[in-house]
């Protein structure tokens, strides 16, 4: 049975939008010793055991492009881990405040907002994260640097597992709840710890 | 957080070249060798510009772009004549995480700048500005160095700031590639004046130039080339001597 292996570390990679860093997901994830499939058409869900969300772009135009490609019902009811990757991540919550008021994958209970503090925004750059409810996607990776590029944050969510500081304000960096694993920050830029990550995420029981 | 180290790579296709005052270039090798020789350095990040696209006015060589972009796990910033949100689309499916754009905003259409960050997120709009001073204050420039746009700086980083911009990177036509030191007031300035990150450019002949720069203004990243390119510091001299930990 020398497909039952493969078929355990099919990674989907959602493609979706104009923008998309799919590139160097696939690439990293690739360098982290799994198998990729683009997922390009709904049908594609069937044929992966995990999933990962990408994010490159703005919270509305990230859901008219998974309402466009018809992903969004695949999304909700796959049952098997899914990685949501910076705005990835961010479209798991219920509402997105970037440019209007827009509905998100309503898959964890949360808000997604401009970040409030008093340092740059955008939060850009390498910065730690802290492991506040540890599971095996951050296995090894406590306080480690991760990269980090994003203006919004996600806001009133309690399934934290990772938490980050900028400018004394402490932004949610990593989340997990059942199957659903999310983080802020950029594995796939994020060198050797970013692979790490991913390299994790291919070992996790389906 | 720790100040960017960033590696710049000014590049005519198919060199990396190391131009003074923007003008005179000399070839310091091919933009792949020198990304991944960077990359291993410890760089947090990589800006590749062609420098000569907007002036020649000839298309972005985008596979050129995805060649550096396919061996690098950290941000890659990718720019040089792009004029169109299609531009910005083909860089990003070429690999680059962030778009640099100057010549395009300043010169012809600045609201280019409103739909790419409304499109893409403002993290992956990168304005790249080419300052000269004259007596009381700074202009703009274009097509690296050449053209003068009567943009005062100090209004168009505001400008820009206001239109979606994620990010400046601050160049400066009287210091870059001269390696004496950067344009330390321009950049205190602009950093004191915008709430978007500030990548400081232009100048840095030695570790103290840097360490005096984020004194003086603390940008969140500083591009370097010349340093690099000429073997005078390596990223980690940089780092050690700014006591950034490695990772």
């Amino acid at each position: 049975m020398k497909n039952k292996y493969q078929m355990n570390n099919l990674i989907g990679i959602v493609n979706y939008g104009i923008a998309g860093n799919i590139h160097s997901v696939k690439k990293a994830i690739e360098k982290a010793g799994g198998n990729t499939l683009v997922i390009n058409t709904p049908t594609d869900f069937d044929l992966v055991d995990k999933v990962v969300i990408p994010g490159v772009g703005s919270f509305k135009d990230a859901m008219q492009e998974l309402s466009n490609d018809g992903f969004i019902e695949p999304l909700k009811f796959f049952n098997k881990p899914i990685l949501g990757i910076c705005l990835g991540m961010q479209i798991l919550a219920n509402l997105g405040f970037e440019y209007g008021k827009t509905k998100g994958l309503g898959l964890v209970d949360a808000e997604v907002k401009l970040i409030l503090c008093d340092g740059k925004i955008p939060h850009m750059g390498f910065n730690k994260i802290q492991v506040v409810n540890p599971n095996i996607l951050l296995d090894g990776l406590e306080e480690k640097e991760f990269y980090f590029m994003h203006s919004y944050e996600m806001v009133n969510y309690t399934n934290i597992s990772a938490l980050t500081e900028y400018r004394g304000h402490s932004i949610v960096s990593a989340i997990c709840k059942n199957n659903l694993y999310g983080v802020q920050f950029h594995p796939e830029k994020s060198r050797e710890a970013g692979i790490q990550l991913l390299s994790n995420f291919i070992k996790l029981k389906v | 957080m720790n100040t960017r180290i960033i590696a710049k790579l000014d590049v005519k296709p198919p060199y990396v070249v190391k131009p003074v005052h923007f003008e005179g270039l000399r070839k310091m090798g091919s933009p792949s060798e020198l990304a991944k020789k960077y990359y291993n350095q410890g760089a947090d990040e990589l800006f590749y510009i062609d420098i000569v696209s907007s002036l020649y006015q000839r298309d972005i060589l985008f596979d050129n772009i995805e060649k550096v972009a396919s061996e690098l796990f950290i941000p890659f910033a990718a720019g040089g004549g792009i004029k169109s949100i299609d531009d910005f689309s083909k860089m990003f499916r070429m690999g680059a995480d962030k778009v640099v754009i100057n010549t395009y905003a300043v010169q012809e259409d600045p609201s280019i700048i409103n739909k790419a960050s409304e499109i893409f997120g403002s993290q992956a709009v990168v304005v790249n500005i080419e300052a000269k001073k004259w007596k009381n204050h700074w202009e703009c420039y274009t097509d690296c160095g050449r053209i003068q746009s009567q943009k005062d700086v100090l209004e168009w980083v505001q400008e820009v700031e206001q239109r979606g911009a994620g990010e400046i990177l601050l160049q400066s036509v009287d210091t870059d590639g001269r390696r004496r030191g950067f344009d330390t007031e321009l950049a205190e300035k602009v950093v004191n004046l915008v709430d978007i990150p500030v990548v400081v450019s232009s100048g840095a002949g030695s570790l103290e130039d840097i360490k005096t720069l984020i004194k003086v203004a603390n940008p969140s990243g500083i591009a370097i080339a010349s340093l690099l390119h000429y073997d005078q510091a390596t990223i980690q001299d940089i780092k050690q001597c700014l006591n950034i930990n490695e990772k």
